[in-house]
């Protein structure tokens, strides 16, 4: 892109979007249980994927999607509208992932289960759950490839996952990443180059490299 | 350009952030180059197994469990608190705040008129909670959440709770909301979720506790905290 092009965004889709969701807060608002049923309903796929993949634990991410959105309702009233719901709620996940993570390096050290185990299974029942046709090889091919994916992403730092995670999974801009994570955009663009070199590493050097 | 250059600015290549004049040159070096252009095939790949990486889904929905957990607050001590965001910071919803606080009486009556072994509210509120207008962010009537901006409050003088307090829970956890004032005192301990008669001891612990308080941009400022308490480990706040 040339220096000075703007670039547009699709405003329309935006503005029923936005209107969409301040109608649906300001019913949360009112205490409309199923106003609010519908913002989990609408966010808790989401929330979950980033959780799991954040802590690489299933289990915990589902005590913290509940965590996460009893903080949503407990402080909508002091969401301003300033970025989107989405970003306000990624910034809710995150946060609350990086605080459990570092109570866990503290406590749990030795009980700790295998994280990568659960994630395993979880991977496992969803390459075979999955509705497409393919063959064994295929779908064997897959398992490997998700699990080394998940592998390589626990070995990257907190900071480096989070933001390859909101950028290629959730396919935020690094605007709206620097929204969520309350950094500089400068930052998030430094970061993210980093963390995709790692990921890149981790992956490709990998299979010499064991964790 | 060289192949120093050309692997730093391979993410703004990868996002059309670099200008057309060195996009071009950047894709012709990797053209030419091939220890480059296997980076870049690389790094291409690596980005596109994590795309298509399976999104996990939950076994059930979460939004039952959330509502579940709602309504044990809304019927239970935590009615209260329930409440309190709302009215506290969106004035528009309750234009006055008298009408406000009838309402939070006539609930409240209304739950224990309903339930006449209703406990009474196991809320210690200490001083500065009072049910009035909201303060401004960060003081204790209107307290702050940890975030980058937040600096959580560190424990000064811990809790003192005894093996006896924990042994005196029951099975349930406890789901605690402590309010660490601007002076590091506590000013609020609410519970919200578990047996407030078990709690009870427990609640004053916490109360006693004193913090060095939470700072935002370097001020003291009020923070809340979530707390899960079990009889096999205290979970640290959850923000
Ligand atoms: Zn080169």
């Amino acid at each position: 892109m040339a220096a000075g092009d703007i670039a547009l965004r699709p405003a329309e889709a935006l503005a029923g979007g936005a209107s969409l969701e301040r109608g649906l807060v300001e019913e949360c608002c009112r205490g409309d249980a199923q106003a609010f049923a519908r913002l989990v309903a609408l966010h808790e796929g989401m929330v979950f994927n980033l959780a799991a993949r954040l802590l690489g634990d299933a289990e915990e991410a589902r005590d913290l999607a509940q965590e996460v959105f009893l903080q949503v309702y407990r402080t909508l009233g002091r969401f301003e509208g300033r970025s989107t719901l989405k970003t306000w709620i990624y910034r809710i996940v995150v946060n609350q992932c990086r605080n459990r993570r570092r109570w866990w390096r503290r406590r749990r050290k030795d009980r700790s289960r295998s994280l990568e185990t659960l994630t395993r299974s979880e991977e496992e029942r969803l390459a075979e759950g999955s509705g497409r046709m393919e063959g064994p090889d295929e779908r064997v091919e897959r398992r490997e490839r998700a699990r080394a994916v998940q592998s390589a992403l626990q070995r990257l730092s907190f900071g480096h996952r989070a933001v390859l995670l909101l950028r290629e999974v959730e396919g935020l801009s690094c605007e709206e990443i620097a929204a969520a994570l309350a950094l500089p955009e400068g930052t998030v663009k430094s970061r993210l180059s980093r963390a995709r070199e790692s990921l890149r590493r981790a992956l490709t050097d990998g299979k010499e490299a064991a964790p | 350009m060289t192949c120093g250059q050309v692997r730093k600015r391979l993410s703004e290549y990868m996002d059309g952030e670099l200008g057309v004049r060195p996009a071009r040159a950047l894709t012709g070096h990797l053209e030419a180059c091939p220890s480059c252009g296997g980076r870049w095939r690389s790094l291409r790949t690596a980005l596109e197994a994590l795309a298509e990486a399976p999104r996990l889904e939950p076994r059930e929905p979460i939004a039952a469990r959330v509502l579940d957990r709602l309504e044990v607050e809304s019927r239970g001590p935590g009615l209260a608190l329930l409440f309190r965001p709302f009215w506290k910071t969106r004035p528009l919803i309750f234009p006055s705040l008298l009408p406000a606080a009838a309402l939070l009486v006539v609930v409240l009556a209304a739950a224990l008129a309903l339930d006449r072994d209703a406990e009474p509210l196991p809320t210690v509120i200490t001083r500065g909670a009072e049910w009035g207008p909201t303060g401004p962010s960060g003081t204790e009537s209107n307290p702050l959440f940890l975030s980058s901006e937040v600096s959580a409050p560190r424990v000064r003088t811990a809790a003192p709770i005894t093996a006896d307090l924990m042994v005196a829970l029951g099975e349930e956890p406890l789901f605690v909301e402590t309010v660490v004032a601007r002076d590091g005192s506590v000013s609020t301990v609410t519970l919200l979720d578990g047996d407030s008669q078990q709690a009870g001891p427990l609640l004053e612990a916490l109360r006693r506790q004193r913090f060095e308080p939470g700072r935002r941009n370097g001020r003291p400022v009020a923070v809340s905290l979530y707390r899960l308490i079990s009889r096999m480990e205290v979970r640290p706040p959850i923000t």
